[in-house]
């Protein structure tokens, strides 16, 4: 008897599956132009891969990878991904494992771990792709460790935020009190954003109160700043580690009614705090040219698969934007 | 005599249309991809599931008996977490690691279950409750630093050298096997769909509805510190960040797999085909270089859609069904 109730679903399996072939049949007949393009040596083709895309700073710097291969079409081929939120590691990891796939020839990075993403770099640098790291600077005890070498292109960090630390310090006096809003405490860039704001405000004489993590995000940001004026009615300034926590500051200090007292600086140079640096309510913010970041490694990526030198790692310029209104 | 049999061949009456909508997935991301469609892809795609499988499967439960399961993302991230401190800081050996890791979800969700159950409060908030303390508890043992544990956790993820698929993969798929089992099979699956279609009645008709409902949700517990342990042996590092929104991905996975928000109707093997679509969509958009605002409309809109889909394809079998005695009884 149950033998018999099986041709049905048989034969609705067959019904999806010719629904299926029709579906594909329409999708090849775009196959014959391939074999054109391919008569030419095809161009090495590179995987982008971002942190949160729906972070400004990275959808600038993919969007300044996407118009650099479209002034240079036939030098490369581009394919750009980016994860959900700033601290998914296993999406990214999961990106770089499905690039891998796709057989790209280089993985330029943005690593959203400066250690978690390893391991999967690893494997490709193994499989013969050239990785080029990014904006995040992977933990270099560990690559050390595991002798590999991924070059790491981009800005100096502890630098940019030391000079936007003395245009900062340059505003207040000596023994003066500031607090610290800093991104991801595993994340390289978050530390030596950190240890240059320290750096700057050592060496000027103006006393650090408060040391406090905002996960690179706004909204925590505005909290941790409420919180830190809550407890210091003496503070001076808020050195943020990136824009997006310096937005979320600003919007605390203006909701405290201590837009007169205390200043705010960030980095990075996103539209929004451009805006803020230009009326006034931010001192200051750093530009790293973060819509080139991307294309700088790219182009350091290609230059490594044409001539297959060693890499090593390269700095790429820093300015600090700052503000004119006061 | 036939309705005994009914339920083992319902299953893939109800599957077909998940699996129908695989395939079109499959072959629409080959059509656009000349990469898409290849071994190394699918073995890819088949070691990044682990994690989100067995948390399904322990969502599934939970959705069974007409609860939610918020905590599972941060509840997997703290036990990988304590995994991950005991085997760096205190050099735990790998078994005894996940054994503590384990027993540390089992807590979590025991805890959450009997509070929920006991005082009648919405799942829905304890779990809510337990999200946060979970997160807390994971910043809290790692110092909210990456622990990177490398290769002595690698081989938990690692693909098997000729097989191509990762231990944890494996083991996932026995658990779903397991569960499925369990629920079609045994008096505890009658009891998680007779407490998830009328809490009351199953509880007058004897059933002991505060300690089965506890122990659901202390299964949903001790599976995510599973998908913890996946976790961990796939990224060789415990991650106090792990996990965020995971819990919305194994929901919309039981969901797309037809199970009932309200509970009393679900089927483990097809949430696993819903954690399946959810790869291969995130897999395939990845390959075509989707932008991100795409990805998440297009990733939103298949979820409604498989739904909707749902929708129709219980009339549908369920007219389906009734011609088959007729069919079966003169040809």
């Amino acid at each position: 008897m149950p033998r018999h109730c099986q041709c049905l679903p048989r034969r609705r399996l067959l019904g999806g599956l010719l629904l299926a072939l029709a579906l594909t049949a329409c999708g090849q007949q775009d196959a014959p132009q391939q074999p054109a393009a391919e008569a030419t040596p095809q161009p090495p083709r590179i995987a982008l891969v971002m942190k949160s895309l729906a972070n400004e700073f990275f959808t600038n710097m993919a969007d300044g990878a996407r118009a650099h291969q479209a002034a240079n079409p036939g030098s490369y081929e581009l394919i750009v991904n980016g994860i959900r939120n700033e601290s998914d590691l296993a999406q990214q990891v999961a990106l770089v494992e499905q690039m891998m796939a796709t057989g790209v020839d280089a993985i330029v990075i943005a690593p959203a771990d400066s250690r978690g993403l390893l391991p999967v770099a690893r494997r490709a640098v193994a499989q013969g792709i050239v990785v080029v790291n990014i904006d995040n600077r992977f933990d270099r005890e560990l690559v050390a460790d595991m002798g590999i070498d991924i070059p790491f292109v981009g800005p100096d960090n502890r630098e940019g935020a030391r000079k936007v630390g003395e245009v900062l310090a340059a505003a207040l006096a000596p023994g003066d009190q500031v607090a610290i809003i800093g991104g991801i405490p595993g994340a390289f860039n978050a530390q030596q954003r950190q240890a240059g704001f320290e750096d700057a405000m050592r060496s000027a004489g103006i006393e650090v109160v408060s040391i406090q993590s905002a996960d690179w995000e706004q909204a925590r940001a505005a909290s941790v700043a409420s919180a830190i004026l809550g407890e210091n009615p003496d503070l001076k300034a808020l050195l943020c580690a990136n824009d997006s926590m310096a937005l979320g500051a600003v919007a605390a200090v203006r909701q405290a009614g201590r837009a007169d007292q205390v200043l705010v600086v960030g980095f990075d140079n996103i539209s929004a705090a451009n805006t803020l640096v230009q009326s006034g309510e931010m001192l200051a913010t750093a530009d790293q040219y973060g819509d080139q970041l991307a294309v700088f490694g790219i182009e350091y990526a290609l230059e490594i698969l044409a001539t297959g030198q060693a890499p090593q790692d390269r700095n790429t310029p820093v300015d600090v934007v700052v503000s004119s209104a006061q | 005599m036939s309705r005994t049999i009914l339920p083992a061949i319902r299953l893939p009456w109800n599957s077909l249309g998940l699996v129908a909508v695989l395939l079109i997935l499959v072959l629409f991301f080959s059509s656009q991809s000349e990469y898409f469609f290849s071994g190394v892809t699918f073995r890819t795609l088949a070691n990044q599931i682990p994690t989100l499988t067995v948390i399904a499967v322990g969502t599934t439960f939970v959705l069974l008996i007409a609860g939610i399961d918020l905590s599972v993302g941060s509840v997997m991230a703290l036990c990988a977490a304590v995994m991950g401190v005991l085997m760096t800081d205190a050099d735990w050996p790998l078994f005894a690691a996940i054994a503590a890791s384990l027993l540390t979800g089992l807590a979590c969700g025991a805890a959450s279950g009997f509070v929920s159950a006991r005082w009648a409060i919405p799942s829905f908030v304890v779990t809510l409750g337990m999200l946060e303390m979970a997160r807390g508890g994971a910043y809290l043992v790692t110092d909210s630093q990456t622990r990177y544990l490398g290769a002595a956790v690698g081989r938990i993820g690692e693909p098997l050298a000729g097989l191509g698929v990762s231990p944890a993969l494996l083991a996932a798929l026995a658990v779903v096997a397991l569960a499925q089992f369990v629920l079609v099979r045994t008096v505890f699956g009658r009891y998680m769909i007779a407490i998830g279609s009328n809490e009351e009645a199953a509880r007058l008709s004897g059933l002991h509805t505060v300690r089965w409902k506890a122990l659901v949700f202390a299964l949903a517990g001790l599976l995510a510190a599973l998908g913890g342990v996946f976790q961990l042996g796939y990224l060789q590092t415990a991650d106090p960040n792990a996990g965020i929104g995971l819990e919305l991905s194994a929901i919309a996975a039981v969901v797309i797999g037809g199970t009932s928000l309200s509970g009393g109707r679900g089927s483990v093997i097809n949430s696993f085909l819903g954690v399946l679509i959810i790869a291969v969509m995130q897999t395939g958009l990845a390959q075509l270089g989707i932008s991100e605002p795409g990805k998440r409309i297009i990733t939103g809109a298949v979820i409604v859609a498989a739904v909707l889909f749902d929708q129709y394809r219980e009339p549908l079998a369920r007219r389906l069904s009734r011609w088959r005695p007729d069919a079966g009884a003169e040809q």
